[in-house]
C-alpha cells in the first residue's frame, strides 16, 4: 500500500513541482482595453487576462451575496440577453456567459436578475478579466470595478397554450378507459 | 432455423413495456405538480400531454396481459432495449414543446442524454427555461442513473425482474432477490437525495448567498446531475457558475458516490465486509485509474501552461478527472477552452471518461472491473511468458470474496472492451467524414459511447443529423452495454427472417 502511495506521489510530483514557480508569472492588470463581447471573450480567454474590458449583457441565474460581501452573478452576452425566446427571440444556440464579480460597494442593488418570464437587467460592466486567477485556484470571471444600467428588467409572457393540454387530458381519458376496460374483461 | 416469435411472446414484450411506461407517466407528475404550484402553466399544460402520451401508450400495450406472465431472458433484453428508446421519445415531449430546442430530434437528443446519465445538452437559452422544465430534464438523469425499469422491477412481483435487471447494465444482485436488490437501490438513492439537497443546498445558502428557494432548487438539480453521474446543470455554464471550491468539493462528493456501485453501497452501509469491500479488485482498479488519469490530466494542463499555481492546478484537474471518471461531465470551463486541452491533458480526460466507474453504478464508461479483469490477464500473460513452464499462476482475484478467473469471465471482459472500442471509433470515423479534427471527433464520440457528457463543441444543434444520430446510438448502447440493443436486434431479425 505504501509502495503504492509513492508511486501516486511520484507521479504527481513532477507536476506540481513545475506548476509550483509558474505562479510568481501570475502578472500585474494590463492597460484599458476596448469593448468586448462575451463570445469574443470566451473565443480567447487567455488575450484578455489582466484587461480592463467593458462587457455589456444581461445578468442572469443569482445574485449571490456572499460572507465576504461581494456579489457574483453571470453575465450573458448572446443573442438572448437582447431578445429571450418568449419575446421572440430566435434560437441561436446555447448561451454565452462568464461569471462577475462585485465588490460590495459597487453593486447596484438589482433585486431580480434573470429567468425564466424575465428578461434580467442589461448592463454594462467595466472590470478586470480575471483569467485562470490564482487567488481563486484557477477561476475565471469579471472583477467588475464600474457598472452602468442600459435596460431596466422586463417581465414576459408565456402564452397558454391549450393544445396540448386539451390532447394531454384526453390521452388521459383514453388511458383511463382502457385500462377501466382491461380490468373488467379480467374480472370477467 | 431462425424461429419466429409468435404472438404470445410480442405479449409478454408488449405487457411488461407498458407496465414501465405506466410507471413513467407516475413520475411525470412531479415537474406537472412542479409547474402547477409555480404557476408555469404552459410547461404544464405539456406535462400534462406526456403523462398522457406515457399513460395511453402503457395502458394499451399492457391491455393484453400474457397467458405466462413470466418473463424470459430474451423478452426482458428486448423489453428494457425498447423502454430506453421509447421513454426518451415521450419524454422528449416538454422539451420540444419549451421552445428552446430547434427540433424534435434535438429534444430527443437531450432525452437521451438525459436518461442515459450522459449530459450532453443541444438546449438554447438554457438560461430562460422554465424550472420545471429544468427539473424534468434533471429527474430524467435520476430516473435513467437509479434504472427506470429496475423502478417497475420494484414494483412487479420479484421472479420477473432478473433479466430486466441485467438488461440495465446491471451486474450485481447484492440481495437475494431483484426486486430486494432494486428497492436497496431506490432507498440508498433516496437517502442519498436528502442528505444532498441538505448539502448542496446549504452550501449554496450559506457561503454563495443563494436565496433559500434557489439553494434548494440548486441543491436538488444538482443531486440528481452529480449522484446519477449526468452532467445537466441548471445554469448554462455548468458548475463554473458557481465559482466556489466548496460546492465543487460537495459535488465530487456525490460523483464519487454515483460512480460506487451499489453493491460497494451496500457493503459500507450494513457495515459487512468494509475493509474487504475496499480491496476488491474493482475497487483497486477504480483508485489506479483516477490516479493515473489524474496525473496525466495534471501534467498536460502544467505543460500547457494554463495554471500557474499549485493550487488551480489542483483544484480544476482534481474536479475535472473526477467528473470525467466518474462519466458525470460537469466542467468549470468553456467548451471552447476544453478544446484547447491537447496532448496528455486530452489524453487524461478521454480515457477518465473511457474507462468510466464501477459495474452496478449510476456512471457510464467501460467500467472499472472490466479493466482490472483485462489487466489482470495481460498480467497473467506476461507472467506466463516470463516464468518457467511449470510454474503455477495463480487465477484468484479479490471480488466480493475470493473469485476465480475464468477464461470465461476474461473473454466477456475483453469481448465488452473490444466493443466499447467500437462504438467510440463509430463515432469517431463520422465525425472525421464530416471533416471534424481528429481530437475533437474521438473525445464527442467517446464522451457520447461512454455517457461522459463532457464537450469540445460538436454536439450543437447545427451538427449533422446522421452524425446526431450516432450519438443518440452511442449514448443507448453505451449505457445498455449492448447485450440488451444485440437482444433487440436478434428478435427483429427472427421476426422477420425466422419461420
Amino acid at each position: 500500500m505504501r509502495r503504492r502511495t509513492l508511486a501516486l506521489i511520484a507521479l504527481l510530483a513532477p507536476a506540481l513541482l513545475v506548476a509550483a514557480p509558474a505562479g510568481a508569472e501570475a502578472g500585474a492588470p494590463r492597460p484599458y482595453s476596448s469593448s468586448v463581447s462575451v463570445p469574443d471573450l470566451l473565443a480567447d480567454p487567455s488575450a484578455y487576462s489582466g484587461a480592463t474590458v467593458v462587457v455589456r449583457g444581461e445578468l442572469v441565474g443569482d445574485f449571490g451575496r456572499r460572507p465576504d460581501g461581494t456579489v457574483w452573478t453571470q453575465l450573458n452576452g448572446d443573442s438572448y440577453a437582447e431578445a429571450p425566446l418568449l419575446a421572440g427571440g430566435r434560437l441561436t444556440g446555447p448561451n454565452r456567459g462568464i461569471g462577475v464579480r462585485f465588490a460590495a460597494d459597487l453593486w447596484p442593488g438589482f433585486d431580480r436578475p434573470g429567468g425564466y418570464r424575465l428578461r434580467g437587467p442589461l448592463v454594462e460592466v467595466t472590470g478586470i478579466w480575471r483569467y485562470h486567477d490564482a487567488a481563486r485556484t484557477g477561476e475565471s470571471y469579471l472583477d467588475a470595478t464600474g457598472v452602468r444600467l442600459l435596460a431596466e428588467p422586463v417581465v414576459l409572457e408565456e402564452p397558454m397554450r391549450s393544445t396540448p393540454l386539451v390532447l394531454g387530458l384526453g390521452l388521459l381519458g383514453a388511458a383511463a378507459a382502457v385500462g377501466l376496460a382491461t380490468r373488467r374483461r379480467r374480472d370477467t | 432455423m431462425l424461429i419466429r416469435p409468435d404472438a404470445e411472446d410480442l405479449r409478454v414484450i408488449s405487457y411488461y413495456l407498458g407496465r414501465v411506461l405506466l410507471v413513467t407517466a407516475a413520475f411525470v407528475t412531479l415537474p406537472l405538480t412542479w409547474a402547477l404550484i409555480g404557476r408555469e402553466w404552459a410547461p404544464a399544460a405539456s406535462f400534462v400531454l406526456t403523462a398522457g402520451a406515457f399513460a395511453l401508450v402503457g395502458a394499451l400495450a399492457a391491455a393484453r396481459r400474457p397467458a405466462e406472465p413470466r418473463l424470459d431472458w430474451s423478452h426482458g433484453m428486448v423489453v428494457v432495449a425498447l423502454t430506453w428508446l421509447v421513454v426518451p421519445a415521450l419524454g422528449s415531449l416538454p422539451l420540444a414543446l419549451s421552445g428552446h430546442f430547434a427540433d424534435p430530434l434535438d429534444a430527443y437528443f437531450d432525452a437521451m442524454s438525459g436518461l442515459t446519465s450522459t449530459g450532453a445538452t443541444l438546449i438554447g437559452d438554457l438560461d430562460h427555461l422554465a424550472p420545471s422544465v429544468n427539473f424534468w430534464r434533471h429527474l430524467l438523469h435520476f430516473m435513467g442513473g437509479q434504472g427506470i425499469v429496475l423502478a417497475a422491477v420494484s414494483v412487479f412481483a420479484g421472479g420477473v425482474g432478473l433479466s430486466l435487471f441485467y438488461g440495465e447494465g446491471r451486474e450485481e444482485r447484492f440481495l437475494p432477490s431483484v426486486r430486494a436488490t432494486g428497492r436497496f437501490i431506490w432507498w440508498a438513492a433516496v437517502v442519498h437525495l436528502l442528505f444532498g439537497v441538505a448539502l448542496l443546498g446549504s452550501v449554496a445558502y450559506f457561503t454563495l448567498g443563494f436565496t433559500p428557494a434557489r439553494s434548494l432548487f440548486h441543491g436538488l438539480l444538482i443531486f440528481f446531475s452529480s449522484f446519477d453521474t449526468g452532467g445537466f446543470t441548471p445554469q448554462s455554464t455548468s458548475v463554473g457558475y458557481y465559482h466556489s471550491a466548496l460546492f465543487e468539493a460537495a459535488t465530487m462528493v456525490f460523483m464519487l458516490a454515483g460512480a460506487m456501485s451499489f453493491g460497494l453501497h451496500y457493503a459500507l452501509w450494513r457495515g459487512r465486509r468494509r475493509l474487504q469491500s475496499l480491496r476488491d479488485l474493482e475497487t483497486r482498479s477504480l483508485a489506479v485509474t483516477l490516479a493515473l488519469t489524474m496525473g496525466l490530466l495534471m501534467v498536460g494542463l502544467v505543460s500547457l501552461g494554463l495554471y500557474r499555481s499549485t493550487g488551480s492546478l489542483a483544484r480544476q484537474g482534481l474536479f475535472h478527472a473526477v467528473s470525467a471518471h466518474t462519466s458525470s461531465g460537469f466542467t468549470t470551463v468553456p467548451s471552447t477552452e476544453m478544446r484547447e486541452w491537447g496532448g496528455l491533458a486530452f489524453a487524461g480526460v478521454a480515457l477518465a471518461m473511457f474507462i468510466g466507474g464501477m459495474a452496478s453504478s449510476t456512471a457510464g464508461g467501460l467500467k472499472a472491473i472490466r479493466v482490472g479483469l483485462v489487466a489482470r490477464v495481460l498480467k497473467d500473460q506476461v507472467k506466463r511468458v516470463l516464468l518457467p513452464e511449470r510454474a503455477v499462476i495463480s487465477h484468484v482475484y479479490q471480488q466480493g470474496g475470493r473469485q476465480r478467473l475464468t477464461p470465461q469471465a476474461a473473454q466477456a471482459a475483453l469481448l465488452v472492451a473490444l466493443l466499447f472500442v467500437a462504438l467510440c471509433l463509430l463515432g469517431t470515423v463520422v465525425a472525421l467524414g464530416y471533416g471534424y479534427p481528429l481530437q475533437e471527433a474521438l473525445f464527442e464520440s467517446v464522451s457520447a459511447s461512454a455517457n461522459g457528457g463532457l464537450s469540445v463543441g460538436i454536439y450543437s444543434p447545427d451538427m449533422p443529423v446522421l452524425l446526431q444520430v450516432t450519438y443518440i446510438l452511442q449514448m443507448w448502447l453505451g449505457r445498455l452495454e449492448f447485450v440488451a440493443v444485440f437482444a433487440l436486434i436478434g428478435f427483429i431479425v427472427t421476426a422477420v427472417r425466422g419461420r
